[in-house]
């Protein structure tokens, strides 16, 4: 075991705590002794960008097999242990990372712990793999169902041209059916190493309880080096339409250039993307929501490893898609010529500010951004400091980034039914 | 548990205009959350305006006393108030969280969008614009379209009328006819303002009043949801999944068995581990979400089962979803039973950290039962229900029959619908 207590407490009766254990796994912690529950997960640093193309699906997939059983538990026993538990829990995935998370009271700590990191060591059972296979199945019909979740993988495969942060999470109906329980248990064995997982624990707890326990509990793990080939980005900018009748809305998906989460500039892009199109008060609320003509309009920024973009969505009738896009394009291009004001950007700040605020009142709120802030920047970020980032942006870091002009290089997606203003193309 | 964390205190006072206010403080919060009901709703819009509430919650978010609707949303928004809210069946809400430093400075923002809207000429067509819009873009939505149709089947009218409206009611609308309409039913008699957070009470019982004090007028009685016979219905939809669902009659809010109810609707469906999850997914993989879930209207309680799958496998998920529903009649087991009641105990405490989920919770209790429960006094009722009294209870109270549509490419057959 290496490293200790690094940091001091940050603010208020917060505390950080941070060891690696001797076969390479980080574990943090953010002490709120005044917490009434404490929340876990293991952060893998594993997803669709690192899958290669014969096994598009298998981190999510995988994801949904690691509550299946290990060889101490059944699936069945996995849910239960849970339920008895009480524990609110769940796991995700993206085309960063999986994780698997739960929050408990506080006296049960040591059995979450005990069952997170048993099913870090899946059997990965044939029987389960082929059932869990039509779930995933289901799960990809589901958003065939949901046109605002599939465009924008189009416009994300679009956009990254053939750059990793393209794939799509799920996968697809062929890859999900063509893929092998060998297949998985490869990619599991290459990514799922100590070194390549963070665990982080937020709320109420007892350190030396939580390093203890942990040290014993993955002690068998080997460690291993994983590690993640960062791919130069080189988006693409331009149009991709893609035809579905069954559709009475266009839904439109939109990238733009952005920022890695390692840039120092990030804060800047999340304000400016804030005022440019939150959900309210945004310049592109005001533009297009607040005068009817879309029922959503947004834009956002995410920083990724390595590479970041501007995301926006709009949905609008067919007969108005080429109007609402056209204003779409034409508020993110006056930003760029003219800027913004300096009330507009305080406004933006503040609301995230808010943001930030509201989501760490509970350890689970505050677990995800705990766990991804140490795998990403590797180090300690209390929320005080990062609304300290985001206050002291300034319009004029605004506009240094926009003389880049990153909304010169748009690529928009849109998905949409016949009888759209122009005509749409299958692909 | 801590004991500075565990507020078990809910105040609470009667303004003279009616509105009632309700405030949990939560110290060890920088935050505060409020949340305002206006008893406007989808199931009191008037005859032939399906939508009228839904356009009425809008216009009044487009400018308020000396403000106009830029004006207004740019000083919320300048002192970082995080917005929600959305018109209901029964009401409309208004949601804010801020920080509690703001209080004096956001409440009467909040409160001037009720007591002194300007319904202007001008945002009136913008907002009947943007409901019709959300009502157009539900055709890409089959869930919510699937639940709205559901509830249309289930209830007879009022509260079972969707919130989003009709084409043919909101085209009837005008600025005449939604400012009369906020004459009847825009006002604080019914309406509740519920707030959480780091504040103290005689700040907020001050702040409040002063912001509100102003607001007069009178209010509709609530509509009493009143139910169809059960039966099955099939919209047609060119989806990749058949949406199941159905919808049954359970306990009213404030019923003394629905915590005994609560605790059977999570050996059913409480989480993964529970029934349906279990059979319908585990076991069988027909579905990756299948659930049920309690609803409440003022003085009426249901519960809503959910489904999607593959149409080919549509009937043997809904055989099993049912199958589960009734076999619950025949009791829980012991260990479920234990499992349910963790469950929910666990979640009482866990809501209890969060201002808006306390504020929303608030303001639905005293909407739905005319009174407000501390977590503390949740948590006895729960821990008074025992495996005995539930399975009692299960077979005294057998489900009733269930309201089954679906939407999809096809019909599911009578036979799994029977």
């Amino acid at each position: 075991m290496s490293g200790g207590r690094a940091v001091p407490p940050a603010s208020g009766a917060l505390r950080y705590d941070h060891v690696v254990l001797d076969n390479g796994l980080t574990v943090i912690g953010e002490l709120n002794p005044n917490a009434v529950s404490v929340a876990a997960g293991y952060f893998v640093r594993t997803g669709a960008r690192d899958e290669s193309g014969d096994v598009a699906g298998v981190s999510h997939f995988l994801e949904h097999m690691m509550f299946k059983g290990t060889d101490r538990r059944t699936a069945a026993d996995i849910n239960r242990s849970f339920d008895e538990l009480g524990a609110q829990y769940n796991a995700f995935t993206s085309e960063e990372r999986t994780v698997y998370y739960g929050a408990v009271l506080p006296e049960r700590l040591r059995q979450l712990l005990d069952l997170l990191s048993d099913m870090m060591r899946p059997a990965l059972r044939q029987e389960d793999f082929d059932v869990e296979k039509n779930v995933i199945l289901e799960e990809i019909a589901m958003y065939e169902d949901r046109p605002h979740f599939r465009v924008f993988e189009l416009a994300g495969n679009g956009f990254w041209n053939g750059h990793p942060l393209g794939h799509s999470v799920l996968g697809g109906q062929d890859s999900i059916r063509a893929l092998t329980r060998e297949q998985m248990l490869a990619y599991f064995e290459r990514r799922y190493v100590p070194s390549n997982l963070v665990l982080a624990v937020a709320g109420a707890y007892d350190w030396d309880a939580v390093t203890g326990d942990v040290a014993a509990l993955t002690q068998g793990w080997r460690p291993v080096d994983a590690g993640r080939e960062l791919v130069a980005p080189r988006p693409a900018a331009g149009e991709g339409r893609t035809r579905d009748d069954a559709l009475s809305r266009v839904h439109a998906a939109v990238f733009a250039p952005g920022l890695a989460v390692t840039d120092e500039r990030r804060y800047v892009a999340a304000v400016l993307a804030n005022a440019l199109g939150d959900d309210s008060g945004s310049r592109l609320f005001w533009a297009l929501v607040d005068k009817g003509l879309a029922d959503s309009a947004s834009l956002g920024h995410e920083a990724s490893d390595g590479a970041g973009a501007y995301v926006g969505y709009v949905s609008a009738a067919p007969e108005r898609a080429d109007e609402v896009l056209g204003v779409y394009r034409r508020v993110l291009g006056e930003a760029q010529e003219d800027g913004l004001g300096a009330e507009e950007w305080h406004r933006s700040q503040r609301k995230l500010a808010t943001s930030l605020t509201l989501r760490a009142e509970t350890p689970l709120g505050r677990l995800v951004s705990l766990g991804v802030g140490e795998q990403t920047l590797g180090r300690y970020q209390s929320v005080q400091e990062v609304v300290d980032a985001v206050m002291g942006t300034t319009v004029d870091d605004g506009h240094a980034l926009l003389s880049q002009r990153p909304f010169d290089a748009l690529y928009v997606h849109r998905l949409e039914p016949a009888g759209s203003t122009e005509e749409a193309t299958t692909p | 548990m801590s004991s500075e964390r565990s507020s078990d205190t809910i105040h609470e006072h009667r303004f003279d205009n009616g509105l009632w206010l309700l405030f949990e403080p939560m110290p060890w919060l920088p935050t505060l959350s409020a949340t305002l009901l206006m008893p406007f709703g989808s199931g009191t819009d008037p005859t032939g305006m399906g939508g009228s509430g839904t356009v009425l919650h809008d216009w009044i978010q487009r400018g308020a006393g000396g403000l106009d609707s830029r004006a207004h949303s740019d000083a919320l928004e300048g002192l970082g108030v995080r917005r929600g809210g959305s018109a209901g069946r029964e009401a409309a809400s208004l949601g804010v969280s801020f920080l509690a430093d703001e209080l004096a400075s956001v409440l009467p923002l909040v409160a001037s969008m009720a007591s002194e809207p300007r319904l202007e000429e001008a945002e009136f067509a913008p907002a009947r614009e943007l409901a019709q819009e959300e009502l157009a873009s539900l055709a890409d939505a089959p869930t919510q379209r699937l639940f709205n149709a559901l509830m249309e089947r289930f209830l007879d009218g009022g509260p079972g009328r969707s919130p989003y409206g009709t084409r043919e009611g909101l085209a009837a609308l005008t600025p005449a006819t939604v400012r009369e309409d906020a004459g009847r039913r825009l006002g604080p008699r019914g309406a509740i303002l519920a707030m959480a957070g780091g504040a103290e009470w005689q700040q907020v019982l001050e702040v409040a009043g002063r912001a509100f004090g102003s607001w007069q007028g009178d209010a509709m009685p609530l509509a009493e949801p009143a139910l169809r016979p059960p039966g099955t219905q099939h919209v047609r939809a060119d989806s990749a999944q058949t949406q199941i669902g159905v919808a049954f009659p359970a306990p009213a809010p404030g019923d003394p068995e629905v915590y005994t109810y609560d605790l059977a609707l999570h050996v059913l469906s409480g989480s993964m581990g529970a029934r349906l999850f279990t059979e319908v997914r585990e076991k069988r993989g027909l579905v990756y979400s299948v659930g049920a879930s309690y609803r409440a209207l003022h003085g009426f309680g249901y519960t809503l089962g959910y489904a999607g799958t593959t149409p080919d496998r549509a009937d043997e998920t809904l055989r099993v979803l049912l199958a589960e529903i009734r076999r619950l009649t025949e009791g829980a087991e012991a260990d479920e039973f234990e499992r349910a009641l963790t469950g929910v105990l666990s979640s009482v405490v866990m809501q209890g950290e969060s201002s808006g989920a306390r504020a929303s919770r608030l303001a639905s209790d005293a909407l739905l039962q005319g009174r407000t429960r501390t977590l503390g006094e949740i948590r006895r009722e729960v821990e008074a229900v025992d495996l005995e009294r539930l399975n009692g209870y299960l077979q005294e109270h057998p489900f009733p029959e269930a309201t089954v549509v679906t939407l999809g490419p096809k019909p599911v057959s009578q036979e799994a619908a029977a």
